[in-house]
């Protein structure tokens, strides 16, 4: 060991008393970090919302982490985890969903996935070009929560805080109708077609609508639904009406519907009422008729153009309709007859009655027995007969037509019959077919083969003719040309010599010097003096009309 | 190994002197318990660090507890026009890896998660060596005590290239980074193994080593 006393020529160190702790204050330094990490690991915790899984067909476009959840364009949690499901058929997606959306994993919320998709009735979720697919989320209304779920193959088209009602639309197919097709309100876009399926019997289409408020509130119990897809092209006497809703349903089909001005006044339809959709809107919006009376006609005349559904008239006016061509035959004469059944709707024709006859023929188109009387008067006093008339030269479509004809045979209608036989009237206005056929028939009857024969002889006559003509002119070509030609020169030498006469003839009649010209004013002034003897004659005998008898005295 | 036997040396602190941390200048200590202040230098003169184990301890903890949050909270969110996401230094260590740059996956990892891991368990295995009075593999524990020093420094590469990124990478909409907690705490870790390491008394290493070979004598 060094000696000690070395070291006292070192300088000595000062003391400073300090204060001393015996637990260093650097502790506090772990103890913050600690406070800091575990405050931090209880709001990540308390932070953190439910994890639920989805069951989908396919993965299309979802990717873990890259994914989200979407409720009304809101992030509501992210896909975590894509995996294969035990039984390898789906795809099960794992994901976070926030703390705040935690409370809307209910039993009946849906998901689906939105990718870009392009459809006739238009564009949807082009967003997602750029983002990427992502899971939409519609919130249920169920109090139950839950954390498993299976989404939908497509998106729901109505979500749950959209108002208005569903309804059931019976129809015998679907037509061009899809899900997603517009429905239609005084053409304005009112709903939409948001599901069907077969009826259980397989004898119809159910079509589930939702027409969303406040058209929903038109909808009556009246209220007719129809097929509006395609175009409805008619043509009648105010020229071509061509009915479609829009371009979309024209393409897409759509449904429309509208209540009839006759339907009662009713309280708006309940939910899931059911409708049947009719196949246009003539049809829709038919009156139903209420008293209807069935009638048949037996036609000796061809019924070619007369098809269930033409129209009955009187006097023009539409009164009832064809529904039934048939054939009629007598088993003993074996005679044939066309046998056309129509209905008769009497309050259609009581209706195009002016105002004051309204009120008293109600009565007649109610009353059955008074109808009959009517009708039987004027059957058998006026002479109403059923007669088939051609509605359309082109299309040759017939129709059936009620008039009076007071040179009718008289008839008695048997009245027990059913359907009551009424008596007809052979067709007066000849069809444009039996017109065809006579022009046709009268074509036939022509000799054509013989106006042939004899148009070929006079034909060869004719050539022969004209050989003859031929030859003589060639024969005139050689034998009277040239003295023809020698005449011509004689002619012309006659001319001159004519000509040469002439002027001699000029200059010694003519001329003023010509002795034939002094003559001549001789013999006028001598003819003058003669006329002016005779004036003074006749002067005289006017005012001595005696000399005539006495002579001059 | 031969060279770097324990010299077998007596110590200042042995012979009741005291040697300036700052100038080097040996003194006599104004008072065993309290020794004063340098007289050339006027810094705070000390037999061995004060509280040099439980500062350091203190320290380390802190660091250890500031690594979790610093791993698995996310390092950046990067928000593009189509998604966004935030990234954990693990996950793009295995988001590098996965893309097949490997090396540069090696780089993060031994950068980001091995050297602050590395020198918290070597500040833990120093103190706990020298609580315990080990007496052997001095000079191991020397040069990684050195070590340890020396890395200290550029652990904030992690730090740096985060803060130039966001600083850089702000092409809104298209695209744009923010920083996560993970960076905050990262730094934390990366200037408590710092302060720890200065804290560390290094003599206390061979102080044991001394006691050992006092006993044998």
């Amino acid at each position: 060991m060094t000696d000690r006393n070395d070291h006292d020529a070192l300088p000595q160190a000062s003391v400073v008393r300090k204060k001393r702790t015996r637990i260093s204050v650097v502790w506090i330094i772990p103890i913050l970090a600690a406070v800091v990490a575990v405050g931090i690991a209880i709001q990540q915790y308390l932070s953190e919302g439910p994890t639920i899984s989805i069951v989908f067909k396919t993965a299309v476009g979802i990717e873990a982490g890259k994914t989200f959840i979407k409720y009304k364009d809101v992030n509501i949690g992210q896909v975590t985890a894509v995996q294969l499901a035990d039984d390898y058929s789906r795809v099960m997606v794992t994901a976070k969903i926030a703390k705040s959306a935690a409370g809307l994993m209910v039993e009946d919320a849906k998901f689906w996935v939105v990718e870009p998709r392009v459809s006739l009735s238009g564009v949807s979720g082009l967003g997602t070009l750029l983002s990427g697919n992502y899971i939409a989320f519609e919130a249920g209304k169920s109090g139950s929560s839950e954390r498993s779920f299976t989404g939908l193959a497509v998106a729901p088209i109505i979500t749950r805080d959209q108002l208005g009602r569903p309804f059931v639309l019976k129809a015998p197919h679907l037509g061009s109708l899809g899900i997603g097709s517009p429905v239609y309100y005084r053409r304005l876009q009112a709903g939409q077609v948001v599901g069907y399926n077969l009826s259980d019997d397989g004898n119809a289409v159910e079509i589930k609508v939702f027409v969303n408020a406040p058209y929903d509130k038109y909808v009556s119990p009246g209220t007719r639904f129809w097929n509006a897809s395609g175009l409805d092209v008619s043509i009648g006497a105010g020229g071509v009406d061509v009915r479609t809703q829009s371009m979309a349903a024209l393409i897409a089909g759509g449904v429309a519907f509208e209540t009839p001005h006759f339907a009662p006044q009713a309280e708006p339809a309940a939910a899931h009422t059911e409708f049947t959709l009719y196949g246009d809107q003539l049809a829709a919006m038919a009156q139903a008729e209420s008293v209807a009376t069935r009638y048949v006609l037996y036609f000796k005349e061809s019924l070619r153009g007369l098809s269930v559904g033409a129209p009955v008239t009187l006097l023009g006016l539409e009164g009832g309709s064809v529904t039934d061509v048939g054939l009629d035959l007598d088993p003993k004469t074996l005679e044939l007859r066309g046998r056309v059944e129509v209905v008769a709707y009497p309050e259609r024709l009581i209706a195009s009655l002016s105002a004051a006859q309204k009120v008293a023929n109600e009565a007649v188109a109610t009353d059955g027995s008074r109808r009959q009387e009517l009708i039987r008067r004027m059957i058998e006093e006026r002479g109403l007969r059923a007669q088939l008339r051609s509605g359309s030269l082109l299309t040759g479509q017939l129709y059936v037509a009620f008039e009076y004809f007071p040179k009718a045979a008289r008839v008695k209608v048997n009245w027990r019959g059913d359907p009551v036989e009424l008596p007809v009237a052979p067709s007066t206005l000849p069809h444009l077919e039996q017109r065809v056929t006579s022009i046709m028939a009268k074509i036939d009857a022509m000799p054509l083969e013989a106006i042939g024969d004899e148009l070929r002889q006079s034909m060869v006559a004719l050539k022969r003719l004209l050989k003859d003509t031929d030859r003589a002119v060639r024969r005139i070509d050689a034998d009277v040309t040239p003295e023809l030609k020698k005449a011509l020169e004689d002619f012309r030498r006659a001319t001159v010599s004519a000509d040469q006469m002439i002027r001699d003839t000029d200059a010694t009649l003519l001329g003023p010097d010509a002795p034939g010209q002094q003559d001549l004013r001789e013999a006028l002034r001598e003819v003058a003096r003669a006329a002016r003897s005779l004036r003074v004659l006749t002067d005289y005998l006017e005012r001595h009309p005696e000399a005539l008898v006495r002579g001059k005295n | 190994m031969s060279a770097l036997k324990p010299v077998r040396a007596i110590t200042a602190a042995q012979c009741g002197l005291i040697s300036c941390e700052t100038c080097k200048l040996l003194a006599r200590p104004a008072h065993p318990e309290d020794p004063g202040h340098c007289p050339r230098c006027g810094g705070e003169l000390e037999f061995r660090r004060r509280r040099s184990l439980q500062r350091t301890w203190a320290l380390v903890i802190a660091a250890a507890v500031c690594y979790i949050p610093a791993n698995m909270l996310p390092m950046m969110a990067t928000t593009t026009f189509a998604s966004s996401h935030a990234d954990t230094i693990m996950g793009g260590v295995v988001y590098l890896f996965a893309s097949g740059s490997w090396p540069l996956a090696l780089i993060v990892l031994v950068a980001s998660v091995m050297v602050p891991l590395g020198k918290l368990i070597a500040l833990i295995y120093l103190l706990l060596s020298v609580q315990r009075g080990m007496p052997g593999a001095c000079h191991q524990r020397a040069r990684l005590y050195r070590m340890v020093e020396l890395i200290g420094r550029w652990s904030m590469l992690d730090v740096f290239v985060v803060t130039f990124i966001v600083a850089l990478v702000q092409l809104q909409p298209l695209m744009a980074v923010q920083p996560g907690p993970a960076v905050l705490f990262f730094a934390v870790v990366v200037v408590l193994t710092m302060i720890a390491a200065e804290t560390f008394d290094p003599r206390l290493i061979w102080d044991s080593a001394a006691n050992l070979e006092n006993e044998d004598d």
